[in-house]
């Protein structure tokens, strides 16, 4: 277990060290930096502020000053922002973590009642009801239903705010602060699910079909088991292991913000943040940011690995 | 059911066009020519339903109509604010909107008018020498920090000074007003700054080595109080103050309440004002991504600015509670030539550039009759405006004729040709309305003159960087919102080369030249105004751009707010102290 634990480590390290290469070139290269953005500036201070910025330097050297700050802890200040990173990666990604939780939390939940459901009942009306509304749900963009739900639930009908995370110039704390920022995740929270759950769904009801053909759930149900039993205890939990891999995956996806979303709701998250920078081509606060993102990608891996090795003894006998 | 199906599918081809085009315009100085590019409905013609709407402020008709939240408001104004990003430093911030939050912070010695004339602030006057070197700073009596702290000369000369730190990483370019012994605080050769001189708290005296129209509104700045922002400066440091950016002193009329991130700034009214504590108590700007008309209609927003055209328009008249402002933008539009392209070096083929493109067209196609053509490097809300040149109207016989006598003559499959070198020009623009409506249209008009017109869209950054390197024969942007007419003409000087807004490549003029030169050594405007003038009658006979066009910019506010007036050149902020919610 330790010495497939440290290769494990090594492994990742060595990933993360290709992927930093691959981020700060693939920004470096890309045409046009901060300073050049700025159109006021007069030729001679753009080299001066370049110089400041320390971006007059060799894109080699650039990268080794970077890393090596990195590598500390340091991913340096955001140009546009003036502020650490970190501190400023810390302001918004909270709020886009929040929102994603949520609606994978209800996702899941869904997902999975629904897939086992549509499985145990295969070909039946309520089977083919599912599969339909899979479909229409996988198929409508996110700004189309988030506009739609804006335009009744929120200007229409007065059920919810109509985006943000609270109302305009609430000084409310504690409870009903947070009553507060619940009813502003009404809306975006059920897009993102509503438009998730198809993926999702079909997934685990092919995974509790196949599971349901194999001999042993059949030896459960021949043994006299009652049906439930069967459903939830021998082929849910078996259905179920995959997933595990899929969940590693999702942990990038937690901090990395839905972009449109956001855009949609207001909702101070981090993916508004990052489109910014990126217009302004802010390389510090980019840069950082998809770092850390592959940072989360090789850490979800692993763990996803780990708890598989776990869950499923075949694995851990290799 | 195909019927149906092809609705289905327009209707979410809008849906996505409305996402997308959510950049919220006219709020904010726009620090990037994004401004020039906005989209809605691609395929609406020139409205016709709207036709009722006037520039200026188009007041409320039905003021029972308003909702709830808006009416139940009486101490707080809301307005919209495309995504401030902390720095609330008028000197250090690099994102126009934060320029919005400090502007209700800071105040500026001098401000300008709605024509962009220079008119006193925190000073209450100003002499300038005969020699107009000299300027003579007089502030206001008992003028105060919104700590209650004084302002003096003395923060009037510390926020000069520190614009020359060497550290000073902003964008405000103070050696444009060429202080008398900058340069040498600046390279660390002397300890104080020659040409500042406090006479007595309320005096200031600054001397410049040289006469420049832009002096007076650069010198009267906001002011940075030096007890404040300056008790750790030692020169060659100014790190410290990036610790300072999130928590502002000023002397503007509101002082800053709170900052949440990404949600909103909030604002009190500054009891110490010159003015007076304005009279609403609460003032906050929330940060929405584009139009956000949901919030109007909600009644959660009193303020915010949109995209202009027919749909946006009606959407608001229809709801009958908010005044609807439309005014004509300080920025214009514009695409540039190469000039170092051996063609382009004729000024008959530049002119027959611009006679052979329909702008008009182009401009009701994009902007649903909200734009109007340019033939001036300046809006015509300048001062500097004038209408006194080539109106260059739309006349392909007319650059068919100017490229014949040019010598480009029609090749065996209709390409101009000269010196065996065939008329094709490559285009570069930004993804947007405006480029979509351009492209197709530009395409069509130069084929029929005979010149093979190659576009390609692509990322701005890249149109940039592109257009820097001179890896381009035409491109189109924006500029930012211009004060100053000079800030609208200053890149045709050969001086200045390739530098200024996104430079010309190469375009060169005595005559110009001089033209520059002088429209920036008199601070008397009437002066300035011929001598622009002229200096446009000589850029319309040599163009250095093809001008497109003035957009107009469209914002509407609760009808209950009063005194609110956007400005062209300061947006909201100039109204902030005098506001009343009824």
């Amino acid at each position: 277990m330790t010495s497939y634990f440290l290769k494990r480590v090594f492994y990742m390290a060595l990933t993360l060290f290709g992927a930093s290469i691959l981020i700060f070139f693939l920004y470096a290269l890309t045409p046009g930096d901060f300073v050049d953005t700025s159109l006021k500036l007069t030729a001679e201070r753009k080299l001066e502020l370049k110089a400041m910025y320390g971006l007059d330097k060799p894109v080699v050297e650039r990268y080794f000053i970077w890393m090596k700050n990195a590598l500390q802890g340091d991913f340096g200040y955001s140009l546009q922002y003036q502020q650490p990173v970190m501190s400023l990666l810390n302001d918004y990604i909270w709020n886009s973590f929040l929102l994603a939780i949520t609606s994978t939390f209800f996702t899941w939940l869904i997902a999975i009642s629904i897939g086992v459901l549509s499985a145990a009942r295969q070909h039946s009306w309520f089977d083919a009801l599912v599969t339909i509304g899979v479909f229409a749900a996988m198929s409508l963009p996110v700004f189309f239903v988030g506009l739609l739900f804006i335009k009744l639930f929120a200007v229409d009908a007065k059920l919810f705010p109509a985006g943000g995370m609270m109302m305009i110039g609430s000084k409310e704390t504690g409870l009903t602060y947070a009553w507060d920022v619940v009813q502003h995740m009404f809306l975006p929270v059920t897009v993102l699910t509503l438009l998730s759950v198809g993926t999702l769904t079909r997934y685990f009801r092919t995974n509790m079909l196949e599971v349901i053909q194999q001999d042993f759930v059949r030896t459960a149900r021949a043994k006299g088991l009652k049906e439930k039993v069967v459903l939830h205890k021998h082929a849910l939990r078996n259905a179920l292991l995959p997933a595990i891999t899929l969940l590693g995956f999702e942990l990038p996806a937690l901090f990395g913000g839905a972009i449109i979303t956001e855009k949609i709701f207001n909702w101070p998250g981090v993916g508004q943040l990052y489109m910014q920078a990126f217009s302004v081509r802010d390389y510090p606060l980019l840069m950082g940011f998809t770092m850390f993102l592959a940072i989360l990608t090789v850490i979800g891996n692993l763990s996803a690995d780990l708890l598989y090795r776990v869950a499923d003894p075949r694995v851990r006998l290799k | 059911m195909r019927k149906r199906l092809s609705q289905i599918i327009s209707t979410l081809l809008l849906g996505t066009l409305l996402v997308t085009g959510c950049s919220s315009e006219g709020s904010a100085p726009a620090t990037s020519t994004q401004t020039a590019t906005p989209s809605a409905d691609a395929t609406a013609p020139a409205a016709s339903k709207v036709q009722d709407i006037k520039d200026g402020i188009n007041l409320a008709t039905d003021l029972s109509k308003l909702p709830e939240a808006a009416a139940k408001r009486t101490d707080t104004f809301i307005a919209g604010l495309t995504e401030p990003g902390g720095v609330f430093n008028p000197f250090f911030y690099h994102n126009g909107y934060d320029g919005n939050v400090t502007s209700a912070i800071f105040e500026s010695l001098v401000d300008v008018d709605a024509t962009g004339k220079p008119v006193p602030k925190l000073a209450e006057k100003w002499d300038v020498s005969p020699d107009q070197l000299t300027y003579t700073f007089h502030l206001r009596p008992n003028l105060k920090f919104s700590d209650g702290s004084p302002l003096t000369a003395e923060d009037v000369a510390f926020t000069l000074t520190i614009l020359h730190d060497k550290t000073y990483d902003g964008e405000t370019d103070i050696f444009v007003a060429s202080i008398k012994g900058g340069r040498e605080y600046k390279e660390r050769k002397a300890n104080t700054i020659e040409g500042i001189k406090v006479i007595d708290p309320q005096k200031i005296q600054i001397t410049t080595e040289k006469v420049n129209a832009k002096s007076l509104v650069l010198l009267g700045g906001q002011v940075l109080s030096k007890a404040y922002y300056g008790k750790e400066y030692k020169p060659g440091n100014l790190e410290y103050l990036r610790t300072l950016h999130g928590k502002p002193l000023g002397a503007g009329p509101y002082k800053l309440e709170a900052y949440i991130p990404g949600q909103e700034v909030r604002y009190l009214a500054n009891e110490h004002y010159y003015k007076g504590k304005p009279q609403v108590e609460h003032f906050i700007y929330k940060t929405t991504e584009g139009d956000a008309l949901q919030f109007i209609q909600t009644g959660e927003m009193d303020y915010n600015s949109f995209t202009v055209n027919s749909d946006n328009i009606e959407q608001l008249q229809e709801l009958g509670y908010v005044n609807i402002n439309l005014y004509t933008s300080s920025a214009y539009s514009y695409i540039k030539f190469n000039h170092s392209k051996p063609f382009f070096k004729d000024k008959r083929v530049r002119q027959a550039f611009i006679y052979g493109l329909d702008r008009q067209k182009i401009l009701d196609l994009t902007y649903q009759g909200y734009a109007q053509v340019a033939n001036v490097p300046i809006s015509p809300v300048s001062w500097a405006y004038t209408e006194d040149v080539n109106p260059y109207a739309y006349n392909p016989e007319k650059a068919k004729q100017l490229l014949d006598e040019a010598g480009w003559k029609p090749g065996a499959d209709g390409i101009r040709e000269k010196d065996g070198q065939k008329l094709i020009v490559h285009y570069y623009t930004t993804k947007g309305k405006l480029g979509e409506v351009l492209i197709p249209i530009a395409k069509e008009n130069y084929k029929e003159l005979g010149i093979q017109f190659e576009a390609e869209m692509m990322d701005y950054n890249a149109v940039l960087a592109r257009t820097e390197k001179g890896d381009h024969d035409l491109a189109s942007f924006s500029t930012t919102m211009l004060i100053d007419p000079d800030d609208g003409v200053d890149a045709f000087s050969t001086k200045k080369g390739k530098s200024g807004f996104t430079g010309t490549n190469g375009y060169s003029n005595a005559k110009v030249d001089e033209l520059l030169e002088a429209g920036l050594s008199t601070l008397d405007i009437e002066k300035r105004k011929a001598i622009y003038k002229d200096l446009y009658k000589e850029l319309s006979d040599d163009p250095p751009y093809i001008l497109l066009g003035y957009r107009k910019i469209l914002s509407a506010h609760n009808g209950k707010i009063k005194g609110l007036e956007p400005n062209p050149f300061t947006g909201i902020s100039t109204s902030l102290p005098g506001i009343k919610i009824e």
